[in-house]
């Protein structure tokens, strides 16, 4: 199968730029849109640096929408959005959608050559977000606008200035940390190499003031941050890996100092900075691993983000587009057809089909029409409508789910990870060991002696390998899976992911396609006139959703325009008419032919190719499994079945609330997710998984997402933690082995600087080995 | 090894220059981005938007 010219996904339907279908394919009209606009605009050099490019490829959604993006230049939205970069210019922050490789980076920081007013736009790859700077007389509508039609979907961001001021100090610091620990310790080790060889007398002494001059940076403001969190740990009561960490460094500065005035020319700083640059080092990647995923707060603006036409007048004929942040209650809005509804209210002109599925995951939409209450987050399916709107943001049904979200954070089990526990005791047995060594070695007059071997266990029995194994081995997982699609929000997950024992999973949009098919048709009598004229020619102008399919199902047939009197279409019920002399009706899944049956057809939501087989790899893993579905009894029943799920393994027309009961009630939970009406348990869960297209509120609240469509990345995801889990007690086993070996030889007397040099680093090495390793499994996952 | 005196002095105002260097672009922001500029270099610089007129493709 052929990859989409523009954005390299599989081409099920091809669409051809020109006639002689020389030119593509592309897998949506979107995808050819988008290229004719690039090559309009005189980019095509897009498509050259794209196909040079092999690397950093993540799959790039292209969903065309009409959005306006007017309302970003009424002067409200800009004095919240905007603010003032340097020289005073007015700047913009957006997150776009669809940022997948260097052809997005080129096309999109040459919007000051083709797009009128704009100054500058620098892109952040790794965030996906882009500032816009523009000149004296530019728009930000203009820019935004652009962007969308090259395809990617803008959205601005709100910038906290302190917050990110905060976090830019927070990220410099850390890398000036990282930088002076590696400059540091590379110097000491050259003095460090030279003492080990046994400089002259006269060079001696001076090369080890030099080290303790390196190591002063060092062991204070590089492993500051060691020592700020043993302090809260040891506040609270708790102990943290970092305690014997900064145990180590503390106990190494005080003997280096000590010998320096006793003039003993020996230390361990060399060891000890080289420690504190691994560790600072595997500490940063793990965060910047982290961070590569969308961050919650970033989400915030996501639900909201299209533009909504709300009334100016009584009469309803004139229409301003603006910001959803700015609707307030009364307003009267316009919503068009395919397009969410913004706030709760009541609509007060027009008919249509809304799909509430992704607040109560009922699967069949309802019908509305003067009178009804939409709710915001639902999704006006047919036609457009006018509702006047009664609550807002938080006070909406969204709103307090997402306030439960929120609230929901705080009630998640508290981990800790292994590290962590095992510190606990390792701090114990290190203190008794150097207690014994002391009175074992301490013998009458000398004292000193005792002590300095009591010390130096201390120093040689630091964690090194615990502490730096571990996010070594997070690492690796993370970045592995967020290339696979699998984007993982913090490396915690992974541990209580691996202990598992119930899952729950949603049936709308997960199990199934939240796509509705028809799965049998059967015709009882031949009807007088070909039944796909029938249903052609009654349907022609329904935007019912059931109507939509039929149309579907019989568009390859060869059907024809046929007069059609005495048409009726009653909401709820269906249509009925006169073809050529006789009465058809179509409703309750059948067809009728002068009031009898001759057709019935069954449609359903169309379940996802490989949730079956994810369902039977699920249970080999020994996990119990369980449908919670906000849907009609009768519908879970069906799909339960057809996954092979017994009767106890589905619970159905479950609201949110009763869905997040279940899951409180349960122990090591996972749950596997799509819609708002999952994101309360989602955020309950031990673990939240957010399926492919779920929506952004449940993306917030998960602590998974999976990038690529379906379950079965979610039972691969099960396989990578487990495995994970394996290297990382593996790794525990070889680093308290090696630290057994450094208690041994401080006992029989061996222990020197220079066993130290040898025995620290070493034992990082193997660990590191050992990750990189990984086991079988992972391999063949990874490969 | 009369030459030591003159080296070590040498090594430390080289690693003062370099580590002072380092500090002083990390505090002007010029690794605040590691991600995009490893890629924006891969960009030919002289690569022109060539415009097209207007309803022409």
């Amino acid at each position: 199968m052929s990859a989409c010219l523009h954005c390299d996904q599989e081409v099920i339907e091809s669409y051809y730029a020109d006639e002689e279908h020389l030119c593509g394919p592309f897998c949506c009209n979107g995808c050819l849109t988008v290229y004719n606009v690039i090559n309009h605009k005189g980019l095509s050099e897009y498509y050259q640096i794209k196909k040079d490019v092999s690397f950093f490829k993540k799959r790039a959604p292209v969903e065309l929408s009409s959005a306006q993006y007017s309302f970003m230049d009424d002067q409200d939205f800009i004095t919240e959005y905007s603010y003032k970069g340097l020289n005073n210019e007015s700047t913009m922050e957006f997150y776009l959608e669809g940022i997948h490789c260097l052809a997005c980076l080129w096309i999109i920081e040459k919007l000051p050559e083709f797009v009128p007013g704009v100054k500058s736009s620098k892109l952040n790859m790794g965030q996906s977000v882009v500032s816009i700077v523009l000149n004296e007389n530019g728009k930000f509508s203009t820019a935004a606008h652009e962007l969308n039609q090259l395809g990617y979907r803008p959205h601005p961001l709100k910038i906290n200035q302190s917050s990110k001021e905060l976090k830019t100090k927070e990220d410099r610091s850390m890398l000036l940390r990282i930088g002076i620990a590696a400059a540091a310790s590379g110097n000491i080790m050259m003095y460090a190499v030279s003492l080990y060889a046994g400089a002259g007398e006269e060079y001696a002494s001076f090369f080890n003031l030099l080290t303790v001059l390196f190591a002063v940076p060092v062991l204070t403001y590089c492993a500051w941050p060691f020592y700020r969190t043993s302090w809260q740990a040891l506040k609270n009561k708790t102990l943290s890996i970092d305690v014997p960490i900064s145990m180590a460094l503390i106990m190494g500065a005080v003997m280096g100092l000590y010998n320096l005035f006793t003039g003993v020319n020996e230390n361990y700083f060399d060891s000890l900075s080289a420690l504190v640059f691994l560790l600072l080092l595997s500490r940063y990647f793990l965060k910047t691993i982290q961070e590569m995923g969308l961050s919650t707060t970033d989400l915030h603006f996501f639900y909201q983000g299209e533009s909504v036409l709300r009334a100016n007048n009584e009469a309803l004929n004139d229409f301003s587009e603006i910001h959803p942040k700015f609707i307030r209650p009364n307003d009267i809005l316009k919503i068009k057809q395919s397009h969410i509804i913004p706030a709760d209210g009541e609509i007060i002109s027009g008919d249509s089909y809304v799909n509430n599925s992704l607040l109560t995951g009922e699967s069949e939409p309802q019908k509305v029409s003067l009178g009804s209450n939409v709710f915001s987050g639902t999704l006006n399916i047919s036609s457009d409508l006018v509702m006047k709107v009664n609550k807002i943001n938080s006070d909406t049904r969204l709103g307090s789910i997402l306030r439960n979200i929120e609230n929901g954070w705080g009630q998640k089990a508290k981990i800790i990870d292994i590290t962590n526990l095992i510190s606990k005791y390792f701090v114990a047995a290190v203190f008794i060991l150097s207690g014994l060594l002391f009175i074992y070695s301490y013998e009458p007059g000398h004292m000193k002696e005792a002590l300095e071997r009591a010390l130096t266990l201390l120093i040689v029995t630091c964690p090194c390998a615990l502490a730096i194994a571990t996010p070594l081995t997070f690492i690796r997982t993370l970045s592995k899976s967020a290339q696979k699609g699998i984007i993982i929000k913090d490396d915690a997950v992974i541990e209580t992911l691996s202990k598992a024992e119930n899952v729950f999973i949603d049936k709308t949009g997960t199990i199934t396609q939240n796509n509705l098919q028809i799965v049998s048709f059967s015709i009882l009598h031949e009807p007088i006139i070909a039944f796909y004229d029938v249903i052609h020619n009654l349907e022609k102008n329904s935007q019912h959703p059931v109507a939509k399919t039929l149309k579907k199902y019989i568009h390859p047939l060869p059907y024809k325009d046929i007069e059609v009197s005495d048409f009726k279409e009653t909401p709820g019920v269906g249509v009925s008419g006169i073809i050529a002399d006789h009465h058809y009706e179509i409703k309750n899944n059948s067809i009728y032919q002068n009031s009898k049956i001759i057709i019935q057809f069954i449609v359903r939501d169309s379940i996802r190719n490989d949730a079956k087989e994810s369902i039977e790899k699920l249970k080999a893993h020994g996990l119990k499994l369980k449908i919670l579905s906000g849907d009609l009894k009768e519908h879970v029943e069906k799909i339960a079945k057809m996954v092979g799920l017994n009767a106890d393994e589905f619970e159905a027309e479950m609201s949110p609330e009763e869905k997040n009961n279940v899951i409180k009630n349960s122990k090591h939970t996972l749950m596997i997710g799509d819609g708002a009406n999952d994101a309360i348990a989602l955020a309950s869960a031990d673990t939240g998984i957010a399926v492919f297209g779920a929506m952004d509120i449940s993306l917030r609240a998960a602590d998974v997402y999976l990038s690529l469509p379906g379950l079965s990345p979610a039972v691969e995801l099960i396989t990578i933690s487990k495995e994970t889990m394996k290297v990382i007690y593996r790794n525990l086993v070889l680093s308290l082995l090696y630290n057994s070996i450094s208690v041994l030889l401080a006992f029989t007397g061996h222990i020197s600087p220079l066993t130290a040099a040898i025995v620290m680093p070493l034992s990082s090495l193997t660990v590191l080995i050992s990750t990189l390793i990984g086991t079988k499994k992972l391999r063949m996952i990874w490969k | 090894m009369e030459i030591m005196p003159f080296l070590i002095p040498i090594a430390l105002i080289i690693a003062a220059f370099f580590i002072g260097g380092f500090i002083w672009m990390t505090k002007k922001g010029q690794y605040d981005d590691l991600e995009t500029p490893r890629h924006r270099m891969l960009l030919e610089e002289d690569i022109k938007v060539t415009h097209t007129k207007e309803g022409e493709l």
